[in-house]
C-alpha cells in the first residue's frame, strides 16, 4: 500500500476521532462551568473553575436526592446482574446438558417471547404490579431487571462450548448436578458469565423507560431517570447541574467499558441503551 | 429380551430424570419469565379488547385494534422510524465497514477501536442530554465551526433540524458498535486473500469492494434486522430532545404509545397500539430467529 494512502486513511481515522470524542469533551468542560459560563458557548474550561461547585450543587440537591439516585442505581444493577446471570447460566446449563421434554418448544418460546418490545409488555407489567403494590418501589425494577433472556441465548452459546466429557468425568466421580453446575461448570465458562453480568449490568443501569413507568416518587428514582428531572424550585431547568449528573451518571460505565473492554466486546444480541 | 426391556426403561427413566433435573435448574428463570413477559403479553392482550375510562373497564372487542390501524397519528409516528431505517440503518452500515476496513490499515488501531467504541457506553439519555445542549441556541459551542465551513446560519435544534440532529445522535451512538461487529468479521477472513489480489495489482478499493464486503454479508444481514428493530422502537433519544423541544406527542410510534397512556390515560388504547408495534417488529423479527436458530442448533 502506498504511504500517501496510509495518510489519508489516518486523516479520516483522526476526523472521525474527533465527531466521536466531542460529546464527552463538551460534556467534561461543562461539567467546570456554571450556567452563565455555559452560556457563552465555548470549548474551553470554565475559568474560574467551578467544577467542585456542581459536584456540590448536585449532591445538595434537593437535600441529597442525589444519593438515593446513586445508591438505587448501583441497587437495581448490582442486584438485577448477580440474580440474573446466575439464573440465565443455570438455564443455559439445562439446555447444554439435559434432552428434556419439551427443550426445543421452550427455546422457540423463549426466543419469541424475547422479540416482544418493552413497550407492549411495560403497561401490562404495569397493571400487574399494581396490584401487588410493587409500584415506586425497588422491587418494581429489581423485578423485571432480574430477566435476562438474551443472557440465556448466549449461556447456551457459551455452555455449548464445554465439552461433554468434563461433564462425564464428574459424572464418573459421582459428583452431584449442583455440584458439576457450581464447581466444575461455572469457573469453566467464567469469561462468558461475566460478560453477560457486565452487559445486564449496563443494561439496568440505563433502562430509563422502565423508570419512567414504574416510579413517580423521586427517593426511589435511578439516576439514569433522576437526572432528567433536575430544576429549581420555580420549575426551571438547571444546566450545570444536570450536566454534572450526567457526568456522573455515565463516568461508572465509562470506567467499566475502559477498563473490561476484554469481556464488552459487542455481541450480536441487540442494543443495551 | 429381558435386558432389551431393562434398556427400554432405563432410556424412558433417563429422559423423566433428565426432564425433572432440567426444570429444576430453569424454575427460577422461568418464574421471572413468566411474572415480567409471558403473563404480560397474554394479560395485555387481554386488556386491549377492554375500553377504559379512569378505573372503568368494558368489553369492547377488536375495537381497540381497529381504532389504532385507522388512527393517523398512530402511523404518522412511524415517518421516524422509517426515515432511521431508509437513511441511519444502510448509512451506518456502510459507514461502519469503511471503518472497519479502515481499522485493518492504519497504525494504533486498537486506540481508535476503543475512542469510536466509547459512545456505546455513554447510556441514550445522557448522549440525548448532551447533544441536544450542544445543539441548543442557548449553549452551542459550535457556532464559531458553521462560521468555519462557511455555513451562513449556525444550527441549532429546532422542529426542522431536529430528525438531522437526532440522526447525528444515533450514528454516534452506534457506528463504532457496528464497526467492531463487522471488524470481528472481517479478522477472520484469511489474509492471503486480500495479500493475494493485492499482489496481482488490485488496489485497495477492489480487494474492499470484491473480495471483502461480499464475506461481510451475514454479518450485515443481521445488523440490518437489529437495528431496524431498533429503530421502530426509538424513544429515550428524541424524548430527551424534547425537553428543549416541543416535539409532537406522535413523534415516534413508542412515544406516542407512552403518551397515550400517561398523558391522556388511555391504557387499554395505548397496550393495543403496542401490540401492534409488537406485531410489526415480529415480522421484521423473523428471519433473525431462523438464522439464529440455525446457529445455535437447538435440535439436537
Amino acid at each position: 500500500m502506498k504511504a500517501s494512502h496510509r495518510v489519508r486513511f489516518e486523516v479520516v481515522a483522526i476526523l472521525l476521532a474527533l465527531y466521536f470524542l466531542l460529546p464527552f469533551y463538551w460534556l467534561v468542560q461543562s461539567s467546570t462551568k456554571d450556567i452563565q459560563q455555559l452560556m457563552q458557548g465555548t470549548f474551553v474550561p470554565g475559568f474560574p473553575n467551578h467544577f467542585i461547585d456542581n459536584l456540590l450543587g448536585v449532591f445538595a440537591y434537593n437535600h441529597g436526592l442525589f444519593i438515593h439516585w446513586l445508591l438505587n442505581s448501583f441497587l437495581y444493577s448490582g442486584v438485577g446482574s448477580v440474580a440474573g446471570t446466575f439464573f440465565a447460566a443455570m438455564a443455559g446449563f439445562a439446555f447444554r446438558r439435559y434432552r428434556f421434554f419439551g427443550r426445543k418448544f421452550l427455546f422457540i418460546l423463549i426466543l419469541g417471547f424475547a422479540l416482544v418490545p418493552g413497550f407492549a409488555t411495560t403497561l401490562p407489567l404495569f397493571i400487574e404490579f399494581k396490584s401487588f403494590h410493587f409500584l415506586n418501589t425497588g422491587w418494581s425494577i429489581i423485578v423485571p431487571s432480574v430477566l435476562n433472556v438474551f443472557g440465556v441465548y448466549l449461556m447456551a452459546v457459551y455452555w455449548n462450548q464445554v465439552p461433554e466429557e468434563m461433564f462425564d468425568a464428574a459424572m464418573m466421580d459421582g459428583t452431584k448436578e449442583l455440584s458439576i453446575f457450581l464447581r466444575i461448570g461455572l469457573p469453566t465458562i467464567l469469561p462468558g458469565v461475566t460478560t453477560v453480568l457486565l452487559l445486564s449490568f449496563v443494561a439496568i443501569w440505563n433502562n430509563y423507560f422502565l423508570a419512567l413507568i414504574m416510579l413517580n416518587r423521586y427517593e426511589a428514582f435511578p439516576l439514569i431517570l433522576g437526572i432528567t428531572t433536575i430544576s429549581s424550585a420555580s420549575g426551571w431547568p438547571v444546566y450545570n447541574l444536570t450536566l454534572m449528573g450526567a457526568f456522573l451518571t455515565a463516568l461508572p460505565l465509562l470506567i467499566l467499558f475502559t477498563t473490561l473492554q476484554r469481556f464488552l466486546a459487542p455481541q450480536l444480541t441487540g442494543s443495551i441503551k | 429380551m429381558g435386558s432389551g426391556f431393562r434398556r427400554f426403561s432405563g432410556k424412558a427413566d433417563m429422559r423423566r430424570f433428565q426432564t425433572v433435573r432440567a426444570y429444576l435448574f430453569l424454575l427460577p428463570f422461568l418464574v421471572f419469565f413468566i411474572l415480567v413477559t409471558a403473563f404480560p403479553v397474554l394479560y395485555g392482550g387481554y386488556l386491549s379488547l377492554f375500553g377504559q375510562h379512569g378505573a372503568k373497564m368494558w368489553f369492547v372487542g377488536l375495537s381497540n385494534f381497529k381504532s389504532a390501524f385507522t388512527d393517523p397519528l398512530f402511523w404518522q409516528g412511524f415517518g421516524m422510524p422509517v426515515f432511521l431505517l431508509l437513511v441511519q440503518v444502510p448509512g451506518m452500515i456502510v459507514i461502519a465497514i469503511f471503518i472497519g476496513l479502515l481499522y485493518e490499515r492504519i497504525r494504533h488501531s486498537v486506540v481508535y477501536r476503543l475512542i469510536f467504541y466509547l459512545p456505546y457506553a455513554m447510556p441514550g439519555v445522557v448522549a440525548g442530554i448532551v447533544w441536544s445542549y450542544i445543539f441548543s441556541q442557548s449553549m452551542s459551542p459550535l457556532v464559531p465551526l458553521w462560521n468555519l465551513f462557511g455555513v451562513a446560519k449556525p444550527i441549532f435544534i429546532t422542529l426542522s433540524s431536529v430528525r438531522w440532529i437526532l440522526l447525528i445522535i444515533i450514528l454516534w451512538e452506534w457506528t463504532g458498535y457496528t464497526s467492531l461487529i463487522v471488524y470481528s468479521t472481517l479478522v477472520s477472513i484469511p489474509k492471503e486473500l486480500g495479500e493475494a489480489a493485492e499482489m496481482d495489482g488490485a488496489t485497495w478499493f477492489k480487494v474492499a469492494y470484491y473480495i471483502k464486503v461480499p464475506l461481510l454479508r451475514n454479518t450485515v444481514f443481521v445488523l440490518f434486522i437489529f437495528n431496524s428493530i431498533g429503530a421502530m422502537q426509538v424513544f429515550n433519544e428524541p424524548r430527551m430532545l424534547n425537553i428543549l423541544l416541543n416535539l409532537p406527542q406522535n413523534y415516534t410510534p413508542a412515544m406516542y404509545l407512552y403518551n397515550q397512556a400517561f398523558a391522556y390515560g388511555s391504557f387499554t388504547y395505548s397496550i393495543a397500539m403496542g401490540l401492534v408495534l409488537a406485531a410489526v417488529i415480529f415480522v421484521i423479527s423473523f428471519f433473525f430467529m431462523r438464522q439464529s436458530m440455525k446457529e445455535l442448533d437447538v435440535h439436537a
